[in-house]
């Protein structure tokens, strides 16, 4: 039963932390497309770093119909060319993400269906299996996700349609267009995977997930073969059939394309290593979190790799909390200790994860599949912080991400005759705070509005009616506020009815209240500390003995 | 801190590495209880690039060899646990009454801590089995406990035999019949899909073969038959390539996949439980099947209840190849204590009880020219104990693993994970797992009125 209601929750926080993704940031810089009269821009008075390591002083780029078309310390600016005065502002190439779901419109999910007749036989898509699916019938360029990651500085994405098994064919696309093939630069990039498994039907576990990759592989093989045979000579011999989920694979059998694989997490990454190793076909590995015990595995592979840009939240040392005596502890307490010695560790391994590639001499690139946008330009600071020399981030982020994704003839430098994407931020990219300023991709311009966030007199509120989930429980916290006095009440799934809060205080961001719950014969004090920022909190919840739990939120806006 | 994290990250590579590393080490005036070839007294053991190279008095230690002073312990070939599902991230694919194309080699989770708490009950080698969810389940995995490495293919047991899962009575009948109103309900449709199953891989086979044949005819062209791996591992089974590890308890169903095996020529077969195996003992004997018990451990449900710590002895002696399993992360930490009970229960002999946890379940396996008994030439797979490891007061204080010491009583740090979650709470890692069986992970869903 333990782990039925793991996996319950488990997947109710999932579903959250997916929604807190596609919040909109509050300190995002809202960005406005000018109109290009000529389609052509000239920067200038710019420090261009036309590729990692190099660097052109007061410099000029001039773009034309969507590539650069001159960039240096003389150039001649074309009549025509909007200016736009750069002056101690830095250039750079736009940057490349090797695996996400930018732009992809998320599916409704799907209402929780009857349990199906022969879980043993399920439809194709019920099982996860439509690797004929096309990623463009599923982009919007309106989508909200490419606004957000742009105005981080990324102008290519590769992305994949949602789903888990075999989703579909992967593509690369810009990140700025007004209709999803005009934002497509090359289609059918890749075969894109994922070792999970389908909810209650076959395959359902990671094994299953293996010998069905397995079977597909080899009947596709087979397929097509005889297919090829048979047009060679059709006289006499019975046709063969059509089956699109067989012939998405033949590109891969053919080596045409690789198959992208999802590979967070070190097992994940081996196991895909091994259906490498059975199957033969060339692999690209993303969002890669645990790779480095695996570097030389991967490096005599010869698979690509993209290293998640996803990093765990960095502990906050608490000054409040009071060291106690080593024998004064209790068991629970030195457990505790121990394992968020070891969580610092883990942490600071992933930190250090793209310098342990660096450092054996991997190329790599980065993804951003699981990352926030928000997050992004920090964790690359702690990344370089860890040993990541800058000049490999960039390159990672530009010109060996180009290499990676076969882009190289078209993107990755600043160079004449390359697709006008750039980057530009007013201070060096990696500076504690660097702020995108414009972002040109294809040649068109999105400036950011760098004005200060907007907060209602700069100052957090707390009213409103919140929906929260712990790994166990969600339910609503409705949070009162009469002229500066807090009150509120909480409801919760495990329990009927609501509960008064008490001591409910805002100081700053820093929402703190506590309630008394019964259950079960036991009664306690529940205590929740949790930090405001927009809409969504997050923060914990200590049940006394019991320990303290994460606890997450989001707030109706218009109960604000 | 940043010395500690380099630390911290040698050590796992350097375990990685060393994962298959046959170690050297001379064990000095132990009691070494061989299985097979009787009880040396104050005897060493002498291993050399992993294996077992002598066994004699007063070996002179090589240079550089680590000496281990046994006097006064006990020095036994490492425990081997026939029944269990550790080390695995996923154990039933539940959604078929038939899975026989998965396999555990593929969900392999070399980080797990049972692993270790394993070494520390003398534990060397395991059969990571598919859980008992299907009527034929996924292939299994022979897995050497090399606890150390985040490599999940150093854990396989190189080049030992296939084995295949597969079960009886009410667990596939109430996950299939009962969850999803599909064959088998009842112990007949049990019959029917083993039987039907080994009937449509014959046929598999066959097409198989005729194409094969025919594709050697010149100007050949035809299709080639649908290629399934479902079929393909049941036709391998046909042959003689894997063998059946069947979870069962009732003397008539066990009688019933005899006549199977019969009927398709099928001779490898284990029997994994087998409560009432006392009943039909001799006709175990007679085919050849073999038999991987509990000490005492029934009526959790109801087929279970007709039960005996006889079972084990009457068994053996009927010569039926028995051993002594946990199908549990705690037991499977005192299995010595487990077959110390046949003692007291059915009066077998020191060796007969010992060989219910090494030289017999390596039988089952396939493994015993490799391990479960300590002979020259074997595995060095060794577990010391202090007192005899059949006593009530025996320890374990060393279990080494083809020569490399995974366990070691004197020197057994707090903290042995290999990995920790950087996003893990603390709750977690005390309030969970808390040592239930784990025969029908993934099937809960089918139980209950919850759709999510």
């Amino acid at each position: 039963m333990n782990r039925l209601f793991t996996n319950q929750w488990a997947r109710i926080v999932f579903i959250l932390l997916i929604g807190l993704c596609t919040f909109n940031l509050l300190w995002a810089q809202d960005e406005t497309t000018i109109a290009p009269v000529g389609k052509s821009y000239a920067l200038t008075n710019v420090t261009i770093i036309p590729s990692p390591g190099k660097k052109i002083e007061k410099g000029t780029v001039v773009m034309k119909d969507g590539l650069i078309t001159a960039v240096g310390t003389s150039v001649t600016i074309p009549a025509d060319a909007i200016i736009i005065k750069a002056d101690s502002m830095y250039v750079y190439a736009g940057f490349i993400d090797g695996l996400s779901r930018t732009g992809v419109t998320k599916p409704k999910e799907e209402p929780a269906t009857q349990r199906p007749k022969d879980p043993g036989n399920p439809p194709a898509e019920q099982a996860g299996i439509t690797p004929q699916s096309d990623v463009r019938s599923e982009l919007n360029s309106a989508e909200k996700s490419i606004t957000e990651l742009r105005n981080t500085g990324f102008t290519v994405s590769q992305v994949v349609p949602y789903g888990n098994f075999l989703p579909g064919s992967a593509a690369i696309i810009l990140l700025g267009g007004k209709s999803p093939d005009g934002m497509v630069l090359i289609n059918q990039s890749g075969l894109y995977s994922e070792l999970t498994g389908a909810r209650f039907v076959y395959p359902n576990t990671v094994m299953a997930v293996m010998a069905k990759w397995r079977e597909l592989y080899k009947n596709a093989s087979l397929t097509k073969s005889f297919q090829t045979s048979y047009a060679s000579n059709r006289n006499g011999i019975s046709r063969p059939g059509s089956d699109r989920v067989l012939e998405a694979f033949y590109p891969v059998i053919d080596q045409k394309i690789p198959v992208v694989f999802k590979a967070e997490k070190i097992l994940d990454a081996q196991r895909v290593l091994t259906l490498r190793k059975d199957l033969g076909f060339s692999l690209v590995m993303a969002d890669v979190k645990e790779g480095s015990p695996l570097i030389n595995k991967i490096k005599s592979s010869g698979t690509k790799v993209f290293l998640s840009l996803d990093l765990p939240d960095e502990v906050k040392k608490d000054d409040k909390k009071t060291e106690k005596k080593e024998a004064a502890k209790t068991f629970a307490e030195n457990e505790k200790e121990k394992l968020e010695k070891r969580k610092n560790e883990a942490i600071a391994q992933a930190t250090a994860q793209a310098s342990d590639f660096n450092k054996a001499g991997m190329v790599f690139g980065f993804s951003v599949l699981n990352a926030k946008t928000k997050d992004i330009q920090a964790n690359l600071r702690r990344m370089i912080a860890a040993g990541l020399p800058e000049d490999v981030a960039l390159a990672a982020l530009t010109t060996n991400a180009a290499k990676l994704l076969s882009l190289d003839d078209r993107l990755g430098t600043i160079e004449n005759g390359k697709i006008a994407n750039l980057v530009v931020s007013d201070k060096p990219y990696f500076s504690e705070k660097a702020k995108v300023q414009y972002v040109f991709v294809d040649g068109n311009m999105y400036k950011m509005d760098t004005k200060a966030p907007a907060k209602p007199d700069g100052k957090t509120v707390a009213k409103g009616t919140w929906n929260y989930t712990t790994e166990r429980s969600g339910g609503k916290i409705v949070i009162k506020d009469d002229n500066g006095s807090l009150s509120g009440t909480i409801t919760s799934t495990i329990r009927e009815g609501e509960t008064e809060l008490k001591d409910v205080s805002l100081d700053g961001s820093s929402l703190s209240f506590s309630y008394e719950f019964a259950m079960g014969g036991n009664t306690g004090k529940v205590e929740v500390v949790v930090k405001i920022d927009g809409d969504t909190f997050e923060g914990t919840m200590s049940v006394g003995k019991f320990g303290s739990f994460p606890i997450k939120g989001t707030r109706d806006p218009k109960s604000k | 801190m940043k010395n500690l994290i380099l630390i911290f990250v040698f050590v796992l590579y350097g375990s990685a590495a060393s994962a298959q590393d046959k170690g050297n080490v001379l064990i000095k005036n132990g009691t070494v209880l061989t299985i097979t070839k009787g009880t040396l007294p104050e005897t060493d053991v002498l291993v050399k690039d992993g294996k077992i190279a002598q066994i004699a008095k007063n070996i002179a230690a090589p240079q550089g060899v680590r000496v281990i002073d046994a006097k006064g312990l006990f020095v036994m070939p490492g425990i081997i646990d026939a029944h269990s599902h550790i080390a695995l991230d996923a154990i039933n694919e539940a959604t078929s009454p038939v899975t026989a194309e998965v396999a555990e080699s593929d969900a392999i989770n070399p980080m797990q801590i049972n692993i270790y708490r394993a070494l520390g009950g003398g534990v060397t080698t395991i059969h990571a089995l598919h859980g008992s969810a299907n009527a034929i389940g996924g292939q299994c995995q022979i897995l050497k406990l090399r606890y150390g490495t985040l490599d999940p293919d150093a854990l396989k047991m190189e080049g030992a035999p296939r084995t295949i899962k597969f079960a009886l009575g009410e667990n596939p009948t109430r996950v299939h019949g009962g969850g999803n109103n599909i064959v088998p309900r009842t112990r007949m449709g049990v019959e029917f899909v083993i039987r039907k199953s080994f009937s449509d891989a014959k046929k598999y086979a066959q097409e198989w073969e005729a194409y094969n044949k025919n594709k050697l005819v010149k100007g050949f062209r035809g299709a080639p038959p649908v290629y399934n791996l479902r079929l393909e591992t049941l036709a391998e089974i046909l042959k003689g390539n894997i063998t059946i590890h069947c979870h069962s308890y009732r003397a008539d169903e066990i009688f019933m996949l005899l006549r199977v095996c019969k009927d398709f020529g099928i001779k490898k077969i284990v029997f994994q439980h087998v409560n009432e195996g006392f009943k039909v003992a001799p006709e175990l004997a007679a085919y050849g099947a073999m038999a991987s018990v509990f000490s005492d451990w029934w009526a959790y449900k109801f087929e279970v209840y007709y039960s005996t710590a006889y079972n084990a002895a009457i068994l053996t002696r009927n010569g039926v190849v028995t051993s002594i399993n946990s199908d549990d992360a705690e037991m499977m930490r005192h299995l010595y204590l487990e077959a110390g009970k046949t003692q007291k229960y059915g009066s077998l002999t020191d060796e007969e009880a010992l060989a219910l946890i090494t030289i017999n379940p390596a039988k089952q396996l396939g493994v015993e020219s490799r391990i479960g008994s300590l002979e020259v030439g074997k595995d060095a797979d060794i577990a010391i104990f202090k007192n005899h490891p059949l006593s009530i007061y025996g320890v374990p204080q060393y279990t080494i693993v083809d020569g490399t010491v995974r366990f070691d009583r004197a020197n057994d740090p707090a903290d042995m994970r290999l990995m920790v979650d950087p996003k893990q709470n603390f709750d977690e890692a005390t309030f969970f797992d808390k040592g239930v069986d784990h025969c029908l992970d993934g099937t809960e869903f089918l139980f209950t009125n919850d759709k999510n």
